[in-house]
């Protein structure tokens, strides 16, 4: 759950001196299309791959007679997320400063922007006395950065319209559970997610999208991780038509190789996604023997990641 | 149109039932209301299709039906084109009370006189160019609609093996497949078909099962797709659909039957493998047919014994109606005729 708290009190009111709020990361998305909505219409959506291991973290500090400013001062964003909150909650004017830290990497689809907002909106929120549900914060994470991943959501799946922060469905759970190697290009050029051009599907893509998310639903409800990897897969092959990453025919070839379930993209970033089966241990030698030939072919940053469906998420780094 | 987003949404939508510990049906109630709805949703919002604009098809079956229906709501006047011998007065009186207009023509051969109604079609079009041709034939928005089934099948049954449907235009069957496939690409396909239709080989003929094969080769038949394709005769479908009524309770139409018997064969053969089958429509239609006695009784073919299991066939050609034959297709391309 969302880790909202405060380390001072105010003995007579709900005002914080200061609160804190974090936010996790993710690993692009399983799924990413246009999908209707129960009155027939279309909107753009995803499926988010939740991280826990990578956090942002907002310390929110109310102070009289100053500004409200964001430390460092590039996270604007962040800035607006949490004025656009406390607006929200009857607090117009407050001079508070906002200190945020991340140790998500910036600009390959780790969703880092999003977290320092979510991260921002929960401090900014418990400083007074309130925690948001995940619907909430998801509409001010999109007024405050015009599109948004479905991470105030947390462990559970759901498909997301990320322009819009609206919930087209709700799958009922968590993910099944996999183990997912992550990893990406080392010559990747850093994505600006907000400013690449947006995917023109066409009549077959969007109805095929319709199926996919049948598919997720299914993987969902059955706690199966094989369908879910199948979904991943053609989404990311979907998308090769639209924002095209380098090296994909390669990744492609090498999921077969090693038995993967699926491979997942972050479908406006950089970051590449290999499900696999959760029956093996996380010692099993195939996580070391990827490490080595993914890095040997030409890719960095090779993580392995334990995506857990009992219970959460429970992102384990090595 | 608001009406469109509850009734006919409701009326596409098919019950899914297991019929077995591996094979679920997806029983419509009348299945080609899910094309129709999608084609014409699509081509109002392409412009084809103006406010009041006439919309045209020849069709004898329940696509016209479907058509009618969805016309009447959204208050579009409706012509279809049809023959003599491929239409009954019951029907006509349905269609017609819904607005549309019936247009029946004339064939002495009894072949559904398939260039008449074309040569009429087009001359309609050439005389009121604002009209819409629906054209299930070719029209891709057939098999596209059926996303919506493909994804409704994989809620329901998670990875599937085995897809069982009938051919007729090539839309439910090839459209529901193309988008599993695209899941499953082991996935089987498996055409149900009758005697005396051209779809995979045979020569044009009588055909006494109506609502599946084709006299003509649609283009949304993609040969391509399928595994394997039963021959389904009339009499063995009829046993099927009646079967169906006394055993699992479902009043369906005869190509309901003839895809149900094909289907609890494969699932038979097969006990590991998930399988799917499709059902179009219910049995009302056929209560003065398939489901009298007395009408039955008339035919002197008809027996009380039905198949078991189909005979594989070597050379591809027709038998009679008491017969279910089988063919191993293999994914290839169009029948030489």
């Amino acid at each position: 759950m969302a880790s909202v708290g405060n380390e001072h009190h105010h003995s007579n009111s709900a005002i914080r001196q200061l609160s804190i709020g974090t936010a996790i990361a993710h690993h692009g998305e399983l799924v990413q299309g246009v999908f209707e909505d129960d009155r027939g219409r279309l909107h753009r959506g995803l499926v988010t791959l939740p991280l826990t291991g990578l956090r942002s973290t907002a310390r929110f500090q109310l102070q009289r007679h100053v500004p409200l400013t964001v430390v460092p001062n590039e996270k604007s964003k962040a800035l607006r997320a949490a004025g656009l909150t406390l607006a929200l909650l009857g607090h117009d004017r407050p001079g508070a400063t906002l200190h945020v830290e991340s140790d998500i990497p910036v600009g390959h689809g780790y969703g880092s922007s999003t977290a320092d907002v979510i991260a921002a909106i929960r401090a900014a929120a418990a400083a007074v006395g309130t925690v948001l549900p995940p619907a909430t914060i998801s509409r001010l994470a999109v007024a405050a950065e015009v599109a948004s991943d479905a991470t105030a959501f947390e462990a559970e799946a759901v498909l997301f319209a990320h322009r819009e922060g609206e919930v087209l469905e709700h799958f009922g759970s968590s993910l099944p559970p996999f183990h997912l190697i992550g990893f990406r290009p080392e010559d990747a050029e850093v994505v600006d997610t907000l400013n690449f051009v947006s995917a023109r599907y066409n009549a077959e893509e969007i109805q095929l999208f319709r199926v996919l998310r049948g598919l997720v639903a299914s993987a969902v409800a059955r706690q199966d991780p094989g369908l879910l990897g199948r979904a991943a897969t053609i989404s990311a092959t979907l998308n090769q038509r639209h924002l095209a990453k380098p090296h994909f025919d390669f990744v492609m070839g090498y999921m077969d190789r090693i038995g993967a379930l699926g491979l997942q993209v972050a479908h406006s970033g950089t970051l590449f996604g290999l499900l696999m089966d959760p029956v093996l241990p996380s010692n099993a030698p195939v996580f070391g023997t990827a490490k080595a030939e993914l890095l040997a072919a030409g890719f960095s940053h090779v993580e392995v990641f334990q995506i857990s469906g009992a219970g959460g998420f429970h992102g384990i780094r090595y | 149109m608001a009406s469109d987003i509850d009734y006919f949404r409701a009326l596409e939508t098919p019950r899914l039932s297991a019929l077995g510990s591996n094979l679920v049906a997806a029983a419509f109630p009348m299945m080609k209301l899910m094309p129709a709805r999608f084609i014409l949703d699509r081509a109002e919002k392409a412009g084809e299709l103006s406010s009041g604009g006439r919309i045209i098809e020849t069709t004898s079956g329940t696509f016209g039906l479907a058509l009618a229906m969805l016309a009447a709501a959204r208050s579009y006047p409706l012509t279809l084109v049809t023959a003599k011998s491929l239409i009954d007065p019951p029907y006509q009186k349905r269609l017609e009370m819904l607005g549309a207009e019936v247009v029946v023509l004339d064939d002495d051969q009894g072949d559904g006189n398939q260039a008449g109604r074309i040569a009429y079609l087009h001359d309609r079009l050439e005389a009121e160019p604002s009209t819409f041709w629906t054209r299930q034939y070719d029209n891709p928005g057939n098999p596209h609609s059926y996303a919506r089934l493909a994804e409704m099948l994989v809620r329901r049954v998670g990875r599937i093996d085995w897809l069982v449907g009938c051919a007729g235009t090539g839309g439910s069957l090839c459209g529901t497949g193309a988008f599993l496939r695209h899941l499953f690409p082991d996935m089987k396909i498996a055409a149900v078909d009758t005697h005396n239709s051209v779809l995979f080989g045979h020569k044009a003929g009588r055909r006494m099962l109506r609502g599946l094969g084709n006299s003509v080769m649609p283009g949304n038949v993609k040969h391509n797709l399928i595994d394997e394709v039963h021959w389904v005769g009339a009499y063995v479908a009829y046993r099927s659909a009646h079967r169906l009524l006394r055993e699992q309770g479902m009043f369906m139409g005869p190509t309901s039957g003839a895809a149900a018997i094909v289907a609890e064969w494969i699932a038979r053969r097969d006990p590991d493998a998930s399988v799917v089958a499709i059902m179009p429509d219910e049995g009302f239609r056929y209560s003065a047919t398939v489901y009298d006695q007395n009408w039955l009784n008339s035919h002197p073919g008809w027996t009380s014994t039905s198949a078991y299991e189909p005979a594989n066939l070597t050379t591809i050609e027709p038998r009679t109606e008491r017969d279910w034959t089988r063919f191993e297709w293999g994914r290839s391309q169009k029948p030489s005729l």
